[in-house]
This record gives structure tokens, C-alpha cells and sequence, in this order.
């Protein structure tokens, strides 16, 4: 990293592979931040299950909170939305950008910059955290595979920092 | 040259010789030697000179407490660390080190004078001499203090090695790898969990290291360790434990390899979460204090025992143990079976164990009890010592090159302190021992005081027929206080430790009194005639060693030092040719220079074309926040100052925002996209603030609301297109929404497809030209851009940055927020009562607006200022006096906020704050500057098209 200056990070445009870890851009998906006080409503308004405890996830519908939860959807798919309902629903598709951190190195991967205790996060649960200094949401898809959402115009930063924490 | 490698011994390994080089000198040793082990085997005691007298110091110890082997060790272009404790420096082939704080040689010093002027420089030296005058502190004393004082050069070239950071978590944490802490990992390994066991040293193992009865024992535990799945780290200093069981970690990668072996990380910072966490420091031993004490060749005997059985190195040819405890007899016994000669076992209690004086004859050494060393022969080198009887001061001499000093144990409690665990004194060690914790922590083995040194006395000082203050007896070897100046602090007045401390720097040093702090508190005790526990205990904070700024960084330095934001169409103006500059944590176009063009030339040419025909903006770093909820309304109208529930859908507003303090803190547009949806903009270094503080009003003062936020700021792109021909440039790529001005008004905003993405078209001018802003999704705004732009081009339209943006609305008089508000400023300050809904019960901040202080006359207000001379630019924060005649301090009466060249005008323009401004109008008023008083008229804050007349097409 010496010599670079944050100005030239740029987003991966090609998959990164390191012993053991490989990182890659997500294809583009749909995104929907969705809130309610109360979870029957909201799954009434968009027609699906939502998952009641914090941190599970149902067919790509995560909850982050207690009246929050986070739609990652394949591209196209679009959530039924009312007006005049007591919930919110937002398209956040753009907001972020996927990166998928795969292999037997990829817990090791994430615990470099993510507080939490990773390898005990359960596969299938996702969580609204940090790495470092920057917000994402950690999405632990398989035994060796994340997938992590953040904020577009943090990819590349946080693209960089998991590229520098690989194993060389 | 009094040390020497034993003929055999020791864990290194003879058959893999290394050589390096100290002060230019060549030397050899061993794989397993440490640099400190290896200098003493060469017969190098001299090691450094000491901080403040300049005194020529040897080894003291072999662990981290080392206050005096100071070295610099270079590896290499930026590679050159300073401050490396010697016995902490695992040897390697080729290995380069030097001596510090001497000159010319370490052996022939100049500023050795300072030793012979000792009595010069009492404690509080500095404080009492260099005090007047004060300016001349800064410039001429301490810059000549620290370069006389000080430590190691710092590196001034950059460091080219990388660091690693991680988390890691486990049920268990051990710090410390000696006996006691492997079996506390033994025990917990075997009940399951994950554990981790983290050792300082080359090796694990501890105080083991030095006892070749325990080899064996030590090579079963770690492989029974590797077996139960435990982590071992060797090199790895805990250097602090924080709340909730957090403790941070260095481990250190490539140090001990040559440099051309290295490669990786230098080092790599562990952050670890424990359930539970185990001390096991062990204890450092505590030197004896007499006159000659920092002689080199006078070392700890835990030092000498570890050179002799860890390292196969005697210290000396005649070593002779000076002992108030029984650990020095234990040390001396183990030393003298390794094969050193020891010359005499000198200890000041009257009487010992049979056992050890039995031992002790056996070998044949010679033995003084009630005895004290008095005096050392020798400056460089230990070449004699005056022995004395404690009772009739009888003294004798006795030749010797090497004393060993055995004053007890010290268990190291600096992480229980840093965990916030109480201490109790123990008298029978004469040390504070860990006593209770809130954290899931315990201490074993030496650190909590359970674990058998033997027996021992406390002693201040070492008897002597000569007082403490004709002395040359060490407390802190790094920082050079003797006894004499602890005994001063408290004859001056000094009651508690911590005054003490900081009168005489005892503890102060970088090794932060590992050695001295119980010394020091023993002889302040004695001085006073008060127990240990009145004088007080200092505080021990993180780090518990130096540690390099490289690992505490990590990798967050250089391009991933901090994230820098760069919108979708940031490439597009770096392909263009923008300048940038950041704002907040966005990199943002400041202005589009064509070919040469200066800054001025380029934002005259972007404002003219704007006004004239087109220009375009890229806006996307814009705060943006969802409002969605059927009490959005109501929400936005508790929140900011304006009305909004009789917005219609559809349509836009200005919003203004205040703090509980009644003063600007925000701005920024909100369309009503639906009855219970808004699409609020904010301003871009607001953008996370506001969200923060409206999610803090929603969840704490109107949890009744049924609204929901959702930061948009990175759904959208914006593109704003301003300018006559805007509406013309947009409309053939619009589709579904009717551009004309009676189907899509000012303030409006109309949801259709651009370039056949979705939109949210905002009809919105923060130029006063006719506007829109483009909203499309992120992914598609570069797309859209690029189309506009090339759709422009029939109508002249120009790219324009920051710089533009901000000449055009001071133009038009509109404020930016930070720059010409200050968070002092109110509504009314900034002329914009009309943004105050005046039927509305409440918004946050109404309430200080009717203070006081709020409604006197005089405050300062927003107002024009246009210079007498149209070519002169004010400079923005100049102030600004009635009278440019007033004596010096003139009374200022307001500031410049914002100030442009502008080519519309033809003239330069300002925006100030001035006390009372709108009652000033038509006044010249005065801005000082080193050429002389710039004179200037109030004007009103809109220059141009002060009807809005452009607005209106």
C-alpha cells in the first residue's frame, strides 16, 4: 500500500485471491431498508416472511433490529409497497455495494478489522457492524463464505483494507 | 571485560554462531542469545549512558524492566528503531546496533561534566532554573535540555515496513508463559473452549528459561498445549487491558529474523476479547539502593542467574551477591553450579536459613551476613567493593567484577491496574498485590504474590556510614534520581507519591518504574516516618511497554489511513480535468481548469456560462434522508423551524434547522414525494449529524410518532443543472413529467425516467438561475451525466465544481452552513426569519430564540459588503473595525464569512457578520490588512436579481 494515496483506491474490478481467501464484487441486487413497530404489518404490506429474532435471516430478508430489517434480494425482484401503512419501505438498492469474502481464510479475514467474535456468528445470521471504521453488514452465508454490504462509497476502502489484511 | 561464555550451558545454540556489530565493533554469539546476552559474553558492560548525569550504565536486568541498555538498532533505510531495551533484541546474523546519549564514544562522554556537577542538579532542577524567562523556555532551554537529555534520535525517514491488525476472541486468555500461566492454560484447555496463551518473550516458558531442572517439564506442557489446541504466541506483549476483559496485543513478526529473512508484517496488533483473563507476569526483582549502585557489572541476580543458565554467560570472573532476600542465595547457588565463580554472598540480615549457609560452605563461598555494600570501585567497570558491618561500619574491600543485587520481588501488576483492580500491601513481600477486580480476572503465580521467592527483608536504603545525601545510590536508573532527591521532595514539602513522582521523574521514565516505584515509595516511607500505604501508590496506564507507532496503527495508514468518498461521477471529472478538494470525508470537483486556465479563470468561465446558458453540478455528496411514516409531517415540523404540514405532495421546501441553543446547525431542501414520505436533503457534512440527531429526537423526546428515517445519501446520484437553458437541455431525455413551468414550478419535485431510469426531478436553484436536480439511482448516475452532458453541448453547457457552486449563491446571498454560520448564529442573525413558521406551536430551538441574549440589539447580523475598490477580494475570517484610526486592539465589530471575485458583476463581493449589521447599512466599514485598512459599504446580502426574476421562467 505504500506510495498510494486513498484518492486511487478504486473498487475491485477483478476477483482478489490469496491463500486461502478470495474477495470478490457482488453482482448488483436489490436492497430495501424496511421498518415497522409491528412485523405482521410490514410482512402484510410486502408479502413475506420476515424473521423475528435479530440477526436471522429469511430468504434474504435480515433483521438488524427490533423494528429493522434489510432486504438483499436478487436483481429485479420488488417489494409491494402502500402508502398510508404503519411501516416504512425504502429501495436502497444502490446504497451499497456486496463484497464476498470466501475460503477457509475468510473468518480469519474478517475478524482482522470486525470486533465481533466471527467464528462463533452462527452461519445464516447477519448483523449490522463495523470494520474498522467503517459500517457494514456482516452476512455469514456458508462456513467459509461472507458476505458483507457496505455503503458504495466505502468500497473501495474497505475492498483495499481486505485485500491488505489477506494472507500473503 | 568481565564477562564471558561459560563453557557450556544454556539454551542457545552453539552450533549456529552469529555475528553483528555493536558501536562498530564485531562481535559474536549464538542462535538463542539475546543482544544483551551476547555483548555481556563478548565482555561489553558498558551498554549507554545514563539520562541526565551522563553516567556510563551497564545491563541491570534481562526482561522488559531494563531501564539502562537502551539501543538503537538499524535495519536498514527507515528501518532504524531507538529505545530497544538490549536483553528485549533476539539476536540475528548481521545484526546492527548502537549505543545512545553519548558523544563522542560511549566511553569517552563530554557530557559526562553533568555527573561531576551532580550536586547542580538536585530534583526540580529544570523547574527551579529554567523558569524566567518564559519565552525563552520554548526557543533556547528546552531544545539544549533535550538534546542533552533525551533518549534515542527519533527516525525522520519513513518507515516502509506494513503492520497487521486483527480481533480475535477466546473463553480464556493467559498473559504469561511461565509455569503458573501454563497451567492455568493446561487447566482451562482441558475443560474446552478456546484459549490463548501470550508470552513477551523469544520463547515461552518465563522465569523457566533460567531453570534447566524445568527444561523438560516446560517441553512436555507446550506440546501437551499444541495437543489440547491452545494458541501459543511468543514475542507478543499484552500492553493494555481495557473494559470488559479487552485486552490489546503487539506480536512481533520480523525483529528477531536478519532483515533479508523478513517478510510479512513488522508486527501485528492482537485486539482480544476474553471471557476470562489470566495475569501471569510473574515478578520483576527489585535492585538494592547504595552508593555506586549503577556501576556497570552491578546487575540484578535474577539477571545474572539468567545470562548464566538461560544464555551460558558468566558476569563476571568474581561475582559477588549483595542480598536482602533469599532468591540472591538461590541465584548465587544455581550460578556457582553453572560453573560461575562467586566470590562472596554478602546480605544484610543478620542471619539466614541453615540451608542456604550450609549450602553456600559447601561450595566454598565465602559469606557476609549483617553486611552491606557500601561503596563500588570503578567507573566503567565493577573493579572492587567496600563492604561495611551493619553495626560498627567496620569496612573492608573486597576485588570483584560483577555484584549482583537481590532486594526481593515486585509482582507485576500494571494490566490488574489497568483492569481497575484494587491493590493491598503486603508487608512481607513490601509490594502491593492484586486484591479485587469488577473484570472476570485473576492473577496467579508470581503476579498475585503466590508463588515462593524464598524469605527476605525490606530495606530502604543499603546501611552506610555515609548519609543518603552524599550518595550516589540509584532509585531510578533511567531517569536518574537517587535516593537523595526523593528524600529532598520530601523535605521540601512533598507528602504524597504521586507529587513525589512528578517532583523527581521517579517512575516517569519509559519504563515506567518498573525497578524504582517501590523503591522510591520505601525510601519516601522511611523519610516520613510513615507507613507505605500513607505515602499512596501511582497509576500504571497502557502501554505496558513502548511499543511502535507502526503497530497501534496498523494498516490505517497511507491510501487506507482514512476512507476518502468519491461520488459515481468522481471519475468522470478526474478524466476531465478537475481540481478536487475534500469536504468531510468526500473528495468533491472544486473546478474544471481548461488547459492552463487558473483557478479564477476557471470559475469566472464556469459562472458566466452558468448565468448565461447552462452549467452542471455534481451535488450526489448531499446529505439525503427518507422520511417515511403517516407522521413524517408532523415530525419535520417539530424538527425544523418551517411549516410543513400544508406541503402538498409534490412540492418542495426550504428547510432551516436549528440546535436546542436556537442557533443555525443545518439546512437543506425537502420534497413531499407522497402524503407520508419526504425526501430530505441535508447538508453534506451534516449529513450523518442530522440523521443522528433526528433519530435521537424520535427515539427520546416523540416516541409516538409513527415515522421511519432511512439515510439515502448513497441511493442517489445528483445531477444539478442550472441555467437559463437547463429546462432545454433535460427535455429530451425526460420522460413522464411535463417540464413546462405551469405543469412543474419552482420548488417542486416530479418522480419520472431520464435516459429511461427512474428520477425524482427536483425543480430547486441554489444558483438563482432556473434549476433542476437530477436524482437517479447510483448506479445509473454516471450514465445519466455523461448523456446530459452531451446533451448540453448544443447549448454551451458547462461542468462547474465547488468553487462555482459557492460564488453563485453568494450572489444570491444564500448561506452556507460552517462557513457563514458559525454555530453562534440565528435565524434572525442570518436575515431568515421568513424560514420561522410563525403559527407553529414549537420546533426544536423556538424557545432560546426568545432569550435574552438572543433578541438584544446588536448582535451580529448577516450582511453585504462591497469594497470600495472592485478589484480588491476581502479575505475570508478578516475583521472589521468602525474606525481603521482606533489604536491597537481596535474594537472588532464582525467578520468576513464568505468573499468572491464575481464575473456576473464584474466586481468582488462579500458576505460578513457585523455587530448590528442591518442598521448599517449604506456605512463604510474597515477591514485591517497588513497593506493597510481595506474600506467597504454594507450592502444588502443579495447581489444579484435581488427580484428572483430568473427564477421565474
Amino acid at each position: 500500500m505504500s506510495e498510494t494515496v486513498a484518492a486511487d483506491l478504486v473498487l475491485l474490478d477483478q476477483p482478489f485471491t490469496a491463500p486461502g481467501v478470495r474477495i470478490a464484487i457482488a453482482p448488483a441486487m436489490m436492497r430495501y431498508a424496511l421498518r415497522a413497530r409491528d412485523p405482521a404489518v410490514l410482512s402484510a404490506v410486502i408479502g413475506r416472511v420476515l424473521p423475528s429474532r435479530i440477526g436471522d435471516v429469511v430468504d434474504g430478508i435480515a433483521c438488524l433490529g427490533p423494528d429493522e430489517w434489510l432486504a438483499l434480494l436478487p436483481a429485479g425482484t420488488v417489494l409491494e409497497n402502500e402508502t398510508g401503512q404503519l411501516v416504512s419501505v425504502v429501495d436502497v438498492s444502490c446504497r451499497a455495494v456486496g463484497i464476498t469474502v470466501e475460503g477457509p481464510g475468510a473468518v480469519a479475514l474478517v475478524a482482522t478489522g470486525c470486533p465481533l467474535d466471527v467464528e462463533r456468528m452462527a452461519v445464516g445470521r447477519a448483523t449490522r457492524t463495523v470494520f474498522e471504521t467503517v459500517e457494514i453488514v456482516l452476512w455469514r452465508k456458508a462456513v467459509d463464505a461472507f458476505h458483507i454490504d457496505v455503503w458504495r462509497s466505502f468500497a473501495p476502502w474497505l475492498g483495499a483494507a481486505l485485500v491488505a489484511g489477506s494472507p500473503s | 571485560m568481565s564477562g564471558y561464555r561459560l563453557d557450556k550451558g544454556g539454551r542457545i545454540d552453539r552450533a549456529v554462531p552469529l555475528s553483528f556489530r555493536f558501536d562498530g565493533q564485531d562481535f559474536r554469539g549464538f542462535a538463542g542469545d539475546t543482544l544483551a546476552s551476547a555483548l555481556v559474553a563478548g565482555g561489553q558492560m558498558l551498554f549507554g549512558r545514563s539520562f541526565k548525569y551522563r553516567r556510563p550504565r551497564g545491563l541491570l536486568a534481562t526482561g522488559v524492566e531494563e531501564p539502562n541498555a537502551l539501543v538503537t538498532v538499524d535495519r536498514g533505510p527507515g528501518r532504524v528503531t531507538p529505545n530497544l531495551r538490549a536483553p528485549s533484541v533476539a539476536l540475528h546474523d548481521g545484526l546492527i546496533a548502537q549505543s545512545q546519549n553519548r558523544y563522542p564514544s560511549l566511553k569517552t562522554d563530554f557530557g559526562a561534566i553533568n555527573d561531576r556537577l551532580g550536586a547542580l542538579f538536585p530534583a526540580g532542577f529544570y523547574n527551579k532554573t529554567f523558569m524566567w524567562p518564559r519565552s525563552a523556555w520554548e526557543k533556547l532551554y528546552e531544545p539544549a535540555i533535550r538534546k542533552m537529555a533525551g533518549l534515542g534520535e527519533s527516525p525522520k525517514e519513513r518507515d516502509p515496513d506494513h503492520y497487521g491488525a486483527t480481533y480475535a476472541h477466546c473463553e480464556l486468555l493467559v498473559i504469561g508463559a511461565g509455569p503458573a500461566g501454563i497451567a492455568a492454560a493446561m487447566d482451562a484447555a482441558a475443560t474446552g473452549g478456546r484459549v490463548i496463551l501470550i508470552d513477551e518473550q523469544e520463547e515461552p516458558g518465563g522465569g523457566a528459561l533460567a531453570d534447566p531442572a524445568q527444561w523438560a517439564w516446560l517441553a512436555e506442557s507446550l506440546a501437551k498445549l499444541a495437543a489440547l489446541g491452545v494458541t501459543v504466541f511468543s514475542r507478543t506483549t499484552a500492553i493494555g487491558h481495557y473494559h470488559q476483559n479487552f485486552v490489546v496485543a503487539v506480536e512481533r513478526l520480523t525483529d528477531h529474523l536478519a532483515p533479508s529473512q523478513a517478510a510479512g508484517p513488522r508486527e501485528k496488533l492482537w485486539r482480544i476479547r476474553a471471557g476470562e483473563v489470566v495475569l501471569a507476569q510473574g515478578a520483576i526483582e527489585r535492585p538494592l539502593v547504595f552508593d555506586g549502585n549503577d556501576v556497570p557489572g552491578v546487575m540484578l541476580a535474577s539477571a545474572g542467574r539468567a545470562l548464566a543458565l538461560r544464555f551460558g554467560v558468566a558476569v563476571g570472573r568474581a561475582v559477588v551477591v549483595m542480598a536482602s532476600h533469599d532468591s540472591g542465595w538461590r541465584d548465587a547457588l544455581a550460578m556457582a553450579e553453572a560453573g560461575v565463580t562467586i566470590a562472596a554472598i554478602v546480605d544484610v540480615r543478620p542471619a539466614v536459613s541453615s540451608d542456604l549457609q550450609a549450602a553456600a560452605d559447601a561450595l566454598g563461598i565465602a559469606v557476609y551476613l549483617n553486611h552491606s555494600v557500601t561503596g563500588v570501585k570503578g567507573r566503567l567497570e565493577v573493579k572492587a567493593i567496600t563492604l561495611c558491618h551493619n553495626d560498627d561500619y567496620l569496612a573492608h574491600t573486597l576485588p570483584c567484577d560483577a555484584l549482583l543485587m537481590a532486594g526481593g520481588w515486585t509482582p507485576t501488576v500494571h494490566l490488574w491496574s489497568h483492569a481497575r483492580g484494587t491493590l493491598k500491601w503486603d508487608a512481607a513481600f513490601g509490594a502491593y498485590l492484586p486484591d479485587t477486580t469488577v473484570e472476570n480476572l485473576r492473577a496467579v503465580g508470581g503476579c498475585s504474590g503466590n508463588w515462593n521467592y524464598g524469605d527476605g527483608i525490606v530495606v530502604a536504603t543499603l546501611p552506610s556510614p555515609k548519609p543518603v545525601s552524599k550518595q550516589k545510590a540509584f532509585v531510578d536508573f533511567q531517569n536518574d534520581v537517587k535516593a537523595r532527591d526523593i528524600a529532598l521532595a520530601v523535605q521540601e514539602g512533598f507528602r504524597s507519591i504521586e507529587h513525589i513522582k512528578r517532583y523527581t521523574t521517579n517512575g516517569m521514565a519509559t519504563d515506567q518504574g518498573k525497578t524504582s516505584n517501590l523503591n522510591g515509595l520505601q525510601i519516601a516511607s522511611e523519610t516520613l516516618s510513615k507507613p507505605v500505604t500513607a505515602i499512596g501508590l501511582t497509576t500504571f496506564r497502557p502501554p505496558y511497554t513502548p511499543q511502535t507507532f507502526g503497530a497501534l496503527m496498523g494498516h490505517h495508514k497511507d491510501a487506507l489511513f482514512q476512507p476518502l468518498r468519491k461520488t459515481v461521477i468522481d471519475d468522470w471529472a478526474a478524466a476531465n480535468g478537475a481540481v478536487f478538494e475534500n469536504v468531510a470525508q468526500w473528495r468533491r470537483a472544486r473546478y474544471f481548469p481548461q488547459g492552463r486556465e487558473s483557478m479564477d479563470a476557471a470559475v469566472a468561465r464556469e459562472c458566466l456560462a452558468t448565468r448565461e446558458r447552462v452549467g452542471m453540478f455534481d451535488a450526489s455528496t448531499l446529505g439525503k434522508i427518507e422520511v417515511v411514516g403517516p407522521d413524517a409531517a408532523e415530525f419535520l415540523n417539530r424538527l425544523y423551524t418551517n411549516p410543513w404540514k400544508a406541503l402538498e405532495p409534490g412540492r418542495c421546501r426550504y428547510g432551516l434547522l436549528l440546535n436546542e441553543q436556537g442557533f443555525i446547525i443545518d439546512d437543506g431542501v425537502a420534497g413531499r414525494m407522497a402524503a407520508d414520505r419526504f425526501h430530505v436533503t441535508t447538508t453534506t457534512g451534516g449529513a450523518a449529524r442530522v440523521l443522528g440527531m433526528m433519530e435521537d429526537y424520535l427515539q427520546t423526546e416523540w416516541p409516538d410518532l409513527n415515522v421511519w428515517l432511512t439515510s439515502t445519501t448513497e441511493q442517489w446520484a445528483v445531477i444539478a443543472v442550472q441555467g437559463p437553458k437547463a429546462r432545454e437541455v433535460i427535455a429530451p431525455l425526460v420522460e413522464g413529467i411535463d417540464l413546462s413551468p405551469e405543469a412543474f414550478p419552482h420548488m417542486a419535485v416530479r418522480e419520472g425516467a431520464i435516459c429511461d431510469v427512474p428520477t425524482r426531478l427536483f425543480r430547486v436553484s441554489f444558483t438563482g438561475e432556473l434549476g433542476f436536480e437530477v436524482n437517479v439511482p447510483a448506479e445509473h448516475g454516471r450514465m445519466v451525466w455523461e448523456a446530459i452532458h452531451a446533451a448540453g453541448q448544443e447549448h454551451g453547457i458547462v461542468a462547474y465544481g465547488t468553487e462555482t457552486m459557492h460564488v453563485l449563491r453568494a450572489e444570491k446571498g444564500f448561506i452556507i452552513i460552517g462557513q457563514d454560520t458559525d454555530g453562534t448564529v440565528t435565524p434572525d442573525d442570518a436575515g431568515m426569519n421568513w424560514a420561522i413558521g410563525k403559527k407553529k406551536p414549537d420546533f426544536v430551538g423556538k424557545r432560546s430564540l426568545a432569550r435574552a441574549d438572543l433578541v438584544r440589539e446588536g448582535r451580529k447580523q448577516l450582511v453585504g459588503l462591497l469594497t470600495r475598490d472592485p478589484a480588491v477580494v476581502l479575505e475570508e475570517g478578516a475583521q472589521i473595525v468602525v474606525d481603521p484610526a482606533e489604536p491597537v486592539p481596535m474594537t472588532m465589530i464582525g467578520h468576513v464569512t464568505s468573499s468572491y471575485h464575481s464575473a456576473a458583476l464584474g466586481r468582488s463581493i462579500a458576505l460578513a457578520v457585523v455587530a448590528g449589521g442591518r442598521a448599517r447599512m449604506g456605512q463604510t466599514l474597515h477591514v485591517p490588512m497588513p497593506g493597510g485598512a481595506i474600506a467597504a459599504e454594507v450592502v444588502s446580502t443579495v447581489f444579484y436579481d435581488a427580484e428572483g426574476s430568473r427564477l421565474d421562467v
